[in-house]
């Protein structure tokens, strides 16, 4: 690993999270209040997030390992808000809410 | 009022009170990085740093306490048991933390034997108290745990946070004695030091915080217990599932066996996603309340610490916790700035949270609400976020410069110290400090006048 692979290698592992929390953020707000913003800005806020796992499968010189661990924590991070989400309005006994 | 809500007043008073002497023990450390001759022969860098940490570690604690001492007879409906040991300890507790002050500040340190340890400092990073006030800390918790236990079975009530909460309280105490061994072979002192550092932070506060915030939500939100408890246990599993074992990351580089490379960064590398769920479950309450409560600082402070935790321990973390990264990052500004971030996002605003909560019972508010709070708000979050951006600048300068290419020898730790980048990171950190102290003092003010000053509150009746 070079001194700049080291930065920039980093910076994508932070991007990669900061990414998956955007998509939480924006499909909870997309799933409660049906705006067409908030489903785009989710999809492309996973989409970029996608890109930037696949930017440090194939690009940093991270182990093989570390990068199949990002590749089954980008499908549980799709996964998290819709499970989340479910079970949140399953125990508060509620549907999507109004704006 | 219960007595022991009176008491949580104390000790939530003093926990803020703490919260002070760490912001300016905190500047007055970040002033050294810009001045290094500033107070050269009457108080040395070291002992600003120990103030900072330590306070860190008591106001936060100090707040726990004071959250739990609250919600408690509320929660089991009576006294807690023995509240008057409780009572006596918190001042024994305070005169304790400003006898160690004193000490640090004036003797500072003492000759390599037991006399040090017992009566100055013990020499381990976050738990440097004399062996005496750690015993004080021991005699504390042993109390606080027996309140609640001793509670829990005079009331022959069993709820499900307060069975999570008294099991939590057995490590939490359990694990502090391993402040107190004095082990020569430092791999091995290391090694026992982070069980106390790590699992305190990452597992047995992480659940005292979650009991605390499930109380919380109940009294702010009227959310249902049977969402709460359900909520908690299932951050019980995921905070303790990913945290325990993440403590390997403190392991990579300390002379332990490679295998925890391995263990480490795998466990550590899954810690961010049950932070997610936390966002997700932020957003979805904050929606379903349209963002309105009758105490809107605490509906605040407690959405931002589920985006704090998040950004702080997932982002920030996960940037430095593959050991790949670590190798470079570990010990540098780096690792400054994610410890800044996660703490002020899993702890620090949970208990600003309560707070504000209390504040709001103990006046017979209606409505808290205002300016000051927004503007302390503003300038606390700002100021942190100014900090950690400034601290992971010049921890990232320390990394390319000190240790990728300088190999980490003495001249690449002074090319590091020296180079522009870094400077200017620490003068950053100074002044976004400076932003962060006019957020503190608002927020003292704020606390200390809420319901006294103009604002219109409407007397409601007062809780028994």
């Amino acid at each position: 690993m070079t001194e700049l692979h080291l930065l920039e290698t980093a910076l994508l592992l932070g991007l990669y999270v900061l990414l998956a929390g955007g998509y939480a953020l924006t499909y909870t707000l997309a799933s409660m209040w049906h705006r067409s913003g908030f489903r785009t800005a989710a999809i492309t806020l996973y989409a970029l997030h996608g890109l930037v796992a696949a930017g440090i499968i194939f690009w940093a010189p991270l182990w093989l390992g570390w990068k199949l661990l990002l590749v089954a924590s980008s499908l549980a991070i799709l996964a998290i808000p819709s499970i989340t989400l479910r079970y949140l309005e399953r125990t508060h006994g509620t549907g999507s809410v109004s704006a | 009022m219960y007595r022991s809500q009176k008491l949580a007043v104390k000790y939530l008073a003093a926990a803020i009170a703490l919260f002070g002497v760490m912001t300016i023990t905190g500047l007055l450390s970040s002033y050294y990085y810009i001045n290094p001759d500033f107070l050269f022969g009457v108080l040395h860098f070291n002992i600003a740093k120990i103030l900072h940490i330590d306070t860190l570690v008591i106001w936060l604690l100090m707040g726990f306490m004071g959250a739990i001492y609250w919600f408690l007879p509320d929660e089991l409906g009576r006294e807690p048991v023995g509240i008057w040991l409780a009572e006596i300890l918190f001042y024994v507790f305070c005169a304790a933390v400003a006898v160690v002050a004193v000490v640090f500040i004036v003797v500072q340190y003492g000759d390599s034997n037991q006399a040090s340890l017992w009566l100055i400092n013990q020499g381990r990073k976050y738990v440097e108290a004399p062996r005496w006030a750690a015993l004080g800390v021991v005699a504390v918790m042993a109390v606080f745990g027996y309140n609640v236990i001793g509670t829990v079975i005079a009331s022959r009530r069993m709820t499900g946070i307060v069975a999570v909460l008294m099991v939590d309280l057995i490590p939490l105490v359990a694990l502090y004695l391993d402040a107190f061994p004095a082990v020569t072979n430092m791999s091995q002192d290391l090694f026992w030091w982070w069980w106390l550092v790590h699992l305190w932070v990452e597992a047995t506060w992480e659940v005292l915080i979650g009991c605390i915030m499930a109380f919380t939500l109940m009294q702010l939100l009227g959310t249902s217990r049977k969402i709460v408890e359900s909520w908690l246990y299932i951050e019980v599993a995921l905070v303790l599932g990913t945290g325990i074992l993440g403590l390997g990351h403190h392991y990579f580089w300390i002379g332990t066996p490679n295998y925890w490379l391995g263990i480490g960064g795998f466990f550590s590398a899954l810690e961010p996603l049950p932070l997610l769920g936390m966002v997700v479950h932020a957003v979805y309450d904050a929606g379903t309340h349209h963002m309105k409560a009758t105490n809107r600082p605490a509906l605040y402070w407690m959405m931002t610490e589920a985006f704090g935790n998040f950004l702080g321990g997932g982002v920030w973390g996960f940037m430095i916790t593959l050991p790949q990264i670590n190798l470079y990052a570990h010990g540098t500004q780096w690792t400054v700035s994610h410890g800044h971030f996660a703490f002020w996002g899993a702890y620090a605003c949970g208990v600003i949270s309560v707070a504000y909560l209390v504040v709001q019972k103990t006046r017979n508010s209606a409505q808290v609400n205002g300016a000051a709070w927004k503007w302390s708000f503003a300038a606390l979050n700002l100021g942190l976020i100014g900090m950690v951006g400034a601290l992971l600048v010049a921890g990232m300068t320390q990394s390319f410069v000190e240790r990728a290419t300088g190999g980490s020898t003495l001249r690449a730790f002074i090319a590091g110290q020296e180079d522009p980048w870094f400077v200017s990171g620490m003068t950053l950190r100074f002044v976004f400090g400076l932003l962060f102290t006019c957020g503190y003092a608002i927020l003292v003010y704020d606390l200390l006048t809420l319901g006294k000053r103009s604002v219109a509150v409407i007397a409601q009746p007062a809780s028994p």
